[in-house]
């Protein structure tokens, strides 16, 4: 590190800011916290293990990541009960039904000329067998990932939705790049892809997988963050709706709810309020269209009496930012 | 530069953050590609690289901010272009005479900083080394005299990796660890000069001596913050480790009412591992169905003849425990803290039906799911409390929920089997010895004291599976780790 020192200019901190931007021309507008773990994901070969609450964006920078690299973009959704049949691989096991019946019928040729059994046997085994062989695999998401030329992004999504075995089985992949076929055996990755894995926290994960991954966590936002993002995604909302609306989630966050409104919710609800012709934000307006931002009955009930506070609040805060 | 990593990681964690070998060499990787240029991306990179969860996380943030205090970062701030001075500092000791370059320096005062740079110092020049530490005495006293904070605070920095301070772990070490520091540092000489310029009857001498007297006493400061703030960084949680092994065995009837907060804490700790340890064995596979999908896709090789069958599995849960606790004043923070272990363990245990009783039973169990396990607690005593009477809790508790027991239900009892002289109603245990996988009584009583008094220990001993002495958390733990592993 010390050549990059000497050096005048700094080529990692412009990297990192290159691959902020770059995202941000993906539509995805994120800090320097998000663009280092990124780069270092990047540069180390190390699968980023993205956590945070829902909505924050987590599945959305796998996506960005792969426009932004013009790699292809494999998915896996996890869920309880996904089994590596699912997951890596299945044979094709009617193509190797045909396979031996196709087989049974050349076996006469074959064994043309064989005297005894010890010679028939003898010449099936230099018979060249592909029962078991790449031909008949059938590809799922991770060894898809793996044979990918060029490599892939694969996005192994909600991982703590999966099962504790599941888990262990991803060890190998994300440590290693391959993977074990017991009749084949280990089948290494082409080129090695782009690992990230989502996480909600419904279940701690276990420390053999965290030590195997870089870790981010991404909190929601601060406002200035949310307004860009607002400002990016919903153009349409001019900017002192864009800061009130803002302002104003941000202050829901810090109640006590049971869901709170992630980025996405925002984003509806600008649409939304777009949609209404609205300029500015006042009691009312909020209160007919909170169930964009709130989802459930108990949450709207106890923000009601809150709304013209965090209204008043979120105005001036707004004029401020305006300013 | 490794030697300011691993100290930082030694720093992290003392902070209870959990880094394997692994981990750190990817740190290592990851500082070897940001390099030191811009402090927010050191930050978030090595934070991605050591910190993996949001507790960490934030422990994280606040040792980095500790032990990264005052460093200059080259670039955007203009300390940063004295930051690159220093290299070539260190490797000429001699020419540290340049003032201009000293003044520069006052920006990186804080000692973790400067032991970086010692650090760093001692490892590019090893072998120059003593000869630095000669150089340190000999102009200890000048350094002291001119006042010069920035130049004391490096050699101060070296001393204490010289003493090994990082290795310090309880505050009752501050004063050797000064020490140490100080004579390493060459304080030697300045005390024997002090002490012949007192000696000495020559009242110019004298005042001389308490001159060098007054220096001395800046270098005493220096040190004492210097290794506060090394006890800080290094041994935060020393203190408190010890204190959580000892409230771990302690009674728990003798527990004051000012650790509890501390022990909350550690029966959510202990309920956490308890929980990860037992979760990965619950999905205990029975046969079920033909799995037929399966089945067929394995039994290819044999041309479709089904050799081998494979099942849905069917996953078992966890038994039913019922508790049924004493909560007279004698019982009542033993009980706290079973009915605490129990409930923070619903993710592995999740029926749970809890019952208290002192002089009438009732159930609990809503109560404690409802409310805070605090006002829980408090309400619970509030109103089951009074004189105790077990055949009468018995009884009750037959009517409610005898008929609720079945093969998969261990009935934990907890209590010291005190009956202030009334029917122990032990047909009652026995017929839910019967109808139970098991039962188990808790008594927080030492063994001896069992059967003494109006205690009913020994006719209840022979109508439950195992009575158990059950005072301190420990104790409490092993009870509870036991249920989880033979449960099922």
């Amino acid at each position: 590190m010390n050549e990059h020192s000497r050096s005048g200019p700094r080529p990692v901190v412009a990297e990192i800011a290159d691959i902020e931007a770059r995202l941000e021309a993906q539509n995805y507008i994120c800090n320097s916290a998000i663009a280092t773990a990124l780069f270092l994901a990047q540069k180390l070969d190390k699968p980023l293990l993205i956590e945070g609450p829902p909505g924050v964006g987590k599945t959305e920078l796998a996506k960005a990541a792969a426009a932004m690299t013009g790699k292809s973009l494999i998915r896996l959704q996890c869920y309880e009960g996904l089994d590596e049949t699912k997951a890596l691989y299945e044979w094709k096991y009617g193509k190797q039904l045909l396979y031996t019946q196709v087989l049974k019928e050349k076996l006469g040729d074959l064994l043309q000329g064989a005297q005894g059994l010890k010679e028939s046997i003898g010449r099936l085994h230099e018979f060249d067998d592909t029962f078991f062989s790449e031909e008949f695999l059938e590809p799922r998401p991770l060894l898809k990932a793996l044979w990918e030329p060029g490599g892939a992004i694969l996005l192994i999504d909600e991982i703590d939705k999966a099962d504790d075995e599941f888990e262990a089985f991803l060890l190998e992949l994300l440590s290693d790049y391959q993977i074990s076929v017991p009749e084949l055996g280990t089948i290494k990755a082409r080129s090695t892809p782009l690992v990230f894995l989502t996480s909600n926290n419904k279940r701690e994960l276990g420390d053999a997988l965290k030590r195997r991954c870089l870790h981010l966590h991404i909190p929601f936002p601060d406002q200035a963050l949310e307004q860009s993002i607002v400002r990016r995604r919903v153009p349409e909302a001019e900017a002192r709706l864009n800061a009130q609306l803002v302002g104003f989630v941000q202050g829901l966050r810090k109640l006590d709810l049971k869901k709170v409104p992630a980025i996405s919710e925002t984003l509806d609800w600008a649409r939304t309020l777009v949609l209404m012709h609205a300029r500015e934000l006042d009691a009312d307006l909020v209160r007919d269209t909170l169930n964009v931002l709130l989802k459930y009955q108990d949450d709207i009930e106890a923000v009601d009496s809150e709304i013209s506070a965090l209204v008043v609040a979120a105005k001036k805060e707004a004029e401020w930012r305006v300013k | 530069m490794t030697q300011i990593l691993s100290d930082f990681i030694r720093a992290l964690r003392a902070q209870d953050v959990r880094i394997s070998p692994a981990e750190a060499i990817e740190a290592g990787q990851a500082l070897e590609l940001l390099g030191y240029e811009n402090r927010e991306i050191l930050k978030q990179g090595l934070s991605n690289a050591l910190a993996k969860s949001v507790d960490e996380k934030g422990a994280f943030d606040e040792t980095f901010d500790k032990y990264f205090e005052f460093r200059s970062f080259s670039g955007k701030t203009p300390a940063g272009a004295q930051g690159e001075q220093q290299p070539q500092e260190d490797a000429s000791p001699d020419s540290d005479g340049d003032p201009g370059g000293q003044q520069g320096q006052g920006g990186e005062g804080g000692p973790p900083a400067g032991g970086g740079t010692g650090q760093a110092r001692g490892e590019a020049s090893a072998p120059p080394d003593q000869s630095a530490a000669e150089a340190a005495e000999a102009d200890l006293l000048e350094i002291l005299e001119r006042g010069d904070r920035a130049e004391l605070q490096r050699r101060l920095a070296e001393a204490a990796r010289r003493a090994g301070v990082t290795d310090i772990r309880f505050f009752t070490q501050r004063g050797m660890y000064g020490l140490k520091i100080q004579r390493e540092m060459g304080s030697e000489r300045l005390d024997d000069m002090i002490a012949e310029a007192r000696d000495s009857a020559d009242p110019a001498q004298q005042s001389e001596g308490a001159r060098l007297a007054a220096l001395r006493e800046v270098l005493r400061s220096e040190v004492r913050d210097y290794v506060e703030r090394q006890l800080q960084l290094f041994a935060a949680n020393a203190g408190r480790r010890l204190r959580e092994e000892i409230l771990e065995s302690v009674r728990l009837s003798q527990v004051e009412r000012t650790d509890m907060k501390l022990m909350h804490e550690l029966v959510r700790k202990m309920a956490k591992r308890l929980v990860s340890l037992h979760s990965r064995r619950k999905k205990t596979a029975r046969r079920g169905q033909l799995d037929v999908r399966r089945t067929i896709r394995v039994n290819i090789e044999y041309d479709g003849l089904l050799f081998h069958t494979i099942w849905k599995k069917r996953k078992v849960d966890r038994p039913k425990v019922m508790a049924i606790c004493d909560v007279s004043g004698s019982v009542a923070q033993v009980s706290r803290f079973l009915l605490m272990f129990l409930y923070s363990l619903h993710d592995v245990i999740p029926n749970v039906r809890s019952f208290a009783f002192s002089g009438q039973l009732g159930e609990v169990t809503d109560l404690f799911e409802r409310e805070e396990i605090d006002r829980a607690i408090a309400e619970t005593l509030d109103r089951f409390g009074g004189s105790t009477d077990y055949g009468e809790a018995f009884e009750t508790f037959e009517s409610l929920a005898l008929d609720e027991i079945d093969r998969k239900t261990t009935v934990l009892i907890l209590g010291d089997a005190r009956n202030n002289n009334a029917e122990p109603r032990a047909d009652i245990l026995r017929k839910i010895h019967d109808r139970a996988r098991r039962v188990i009584f808790l008594n927080p009583e030492p063994r001896n004291a069992w059967n003494s008094g109006d205690s009913v220990m020994r006719v209840y001993e022979p109508c439950v599976d195992r009575a158990i002495v059950c005072a301190s958390l420990k104790d409490l733990e092993r009870v509870v780790s036991d249920l989880l592993r033979t449960a099922v």
